[in-house]
């Protein structure tokens, strides 16, 4: 969902632990990329808070707080 | 006590050697700095007295550098009992001048300490002797009356009056680094023939060591003879005695002089920028001084949590992760602005990897419960801030907080004057419980009682936080420690509060 499918598989292959490779560029993707536009969606209610400059803006509507 | 000079030419410098010195401090932040100077230098001989801590350290130029809490930092030339005053004027100028007279050899000693210390290495010694053969030049009667006339403009010139006698330093505007220069005029005179006749006046004026004197007095001195006049006076002794000249814009050397009735004291400051410039900070908030100082009471530890849900600028967060990198640190805001700027800050710093920011109301955090392991945050106040005149938002945003922290977690607020007085309850305890309590600002005596790390909470304190916690239940928050401090024209309140479980321990 990071823009990188094409790097990693969709789903953990089996023995994951010892694929070199594939831990490199899930370190890459959860430690070094820094999201600069996008948006963060909570699981449960699936409301989107968007992300500017490298900033999530997780301000709440009026209607929300 | 008169500082023993250093030999000069004792080639590179060793960090061993201990030195006098002192810094100044913005009130309410002495003590704070007389345990850092302890704690990060291994300082000895510390004396704190109102602005300023003394001390003994055997610390080279990069350490001295790191000092968090200090406004400036001076090597310490002398420091005497305050100057008897009498009505007698001439005398007492008599005496000031005194303070400051020596021999040229001991002026040159401490310069060749002092450019150590600063890190101009190498060609100390060297300008030490054309300095003395300077001297000497000078003073075997080069005075004609055009070179008199230039002296007494100098004169003039050269005073720079700083009668702050009220807390909080001014900050010096920075300048244009000159060692550049400094090494061409030295060079220059280093082929000068070393012949003590034949040279020309105009030529020597440029090449001679120029200097400042910065000159501050308050108390009984001050009614007497101002600072401009004491300034002035040193300046002429000086020019006759070591043949210097007076620069007041880019002078090599700046001697700082400050009488009161504390103390008489002489000092030249090693580094040209106050040490509150951090060169890590691209706009600056809150004082960096005040900013680190909160930090040092939050009892951050490796892997430690630490939020500010009102970051601003991220003044605080940028102090904190300096100093105590092994931590996790999160900044809220409401305004893009501030943000952008925070963010701007962050990465000068360098500091991306260890601060992350959120744009969120302090009000509504979107962090989970108990999730942090300290607050820290400058309570916005004042005019600039229109949503903070109503002290009624207070007990909101203390709610998130102490939500999110976990127990035992500590809680460091910076709250102003004002804030303090809406809650009445609040000063009137503090001025009752104890009289040396910080609320009016009196900072003699709360230098031995400010730093309380541990949760033994005075009296003072209970009453403190008692009262303004009462309104709503924020049982769980237990006061552990009030400073007061100065934040140039206005002084606030540094609040420390800590966690603790329903059975009321942590």
């Amino acid at each position: 969902k990071l823009g990188h499918p094409s790097e990693l598989p969709p789903e953990p292959v089996p023995n994951y632990e010892a694929d070199e490779e594939f831990l490199r560029r899930l370190h890459h993707v959860l430690l070094e990329v820094e999201v600069l536009e996008g948006s963060l969606q909570c699981p449960d209610s699936g409301r989107r808070f968007p992300i500017s400059k490298g900033v999530p803006n997780m301000l709440l509507t009026e209607d929300e707080a | 006590e008169a500082v023993p000079p250093l030999r000069p030419g004792l080639g590179k410098m060793s960090s061993a050697e201990p030195g006098r010195f002192f810094c100044t401090a913005g009130r309410g932040l002495e003590p704070f700095l007389a345990r850092e100077v302890r704690a990060r230098l291994g300082a000895t001989e510390v004396d704190c007295v109102s602005g300023k801590v003394f001390f003994r350290a055997a610390a080279g130029p990069g350490e001295l550098r790191k000092l968090r809490s200090a406004e400036r930092l001076f090597l310490l030339l002398k420091k005497h009992s305050p100057l008897p005053v009498s009505g007698n004027r001439g005398k007492m100028l008599h005496e000031i001048k005194n303070l400051v007279i020596e021999e040229p050899k001991y002026w040159l000693d401490i310069i060749s300490v002092w450019r150590r210390l600063c890190g101009h290495e190498g060609k100390a010694d060297d300008v030490s002797q054309e300095n003395t053969l300077a001297l000497k030049r000078k003073s075997e009667g080069e005075t004609n009356t055009a070179s008199k006339r230039q002296k007494m403009e100098q004169v003039r010139a050269f005073v720079s009056e700083e009668c702050q006698v009220e807390a909080g330093e001014r900050c010096v505007a920075p300048e244009r680094m000159s060692s550049q220069e400094c090494w061409i005029e030295s060079e220059t005179s280093s082929e000068f023939p070393s012949k003590g006749s034949g040279e020309n006046p105009t030529a020597n004026e440029k090449l001679s060591f120029s200097f400042r004197v910065s000159c501050r007095c308050s108390g009984a001195i001050a009614k007497i003879l101002t600072s401009q006049e004491i300034g002035r006076a040193i300046g002429i002794a000086l020019v006759k005695q070591c043949g210097w000249r007076a620069d007041l814009r880019d002078p090599d050397l700046e001697i700082f002089v400050h009488l009161n009735d504390i103390h008489s004291v002489v000092g030249i400051p090693l580094f040209r920028l106050p040490l509150a410039n951090r060169e890590y900070i691209k706009t600056a908030g809150l004082r960096s001084t005040v900013a680190w100082a909160m930090a040092s009471l939050a009892e951050i530890s490796a892997g430690a949590l630490v939020l500010d849900p009102m970051c601003g600028l991220g003044t605080i967060l940028l102090e904190a992760a300096k100093e105590w990198p092994e931590a996790c640190y999160w900044g809220a805001d409401i305004s893009d602005s501030q943000l952008e700027g925070a963010d701007g800050n962050i990465r000068t710093a360098g500091l991306m990897d260890k601060i992350e920011l959120l744009k969120a109301s302090v009000k509504a955090l979107p962090l989970p419960s108990e999730s942090f392991d300290s607050v820290i945050s400058d309570i916005p106040f004042g005019k600039k801030f229109k949503i903070m005149n109503d002290a009624q938002l207070l007990p909101d945003i203390l709610q998130e907080m102490e939500r999110v922290l976990r127990v035992g977690g500590t809680v460091v607020l910076l709250l102003s004057q004002d804030l303090r007085k809406l809650t009445d309850g609040l000063t009137k305890c503090a001025r009752s419980d104890s009289p040396e309590a910080t609320a009016d600002g009196n900072s003699e005596a709360a230098p031995a009682k400010a730093l309380r790390v541990h949760g033994n909470s005075s009296s003072l304190a209970h009453g403190v936080g008692e009262s303004f916690l009462s309104s709503r239940h924020f049982g769980s928050l237990v006061p552990d420690g009030v400073y007061a401090v100065s934040l140039g024209k206005t002084d606030a309140f540094i609040h420390k509060y800590r966690k603790v479980s329903a059975a009321g321990n942590w």
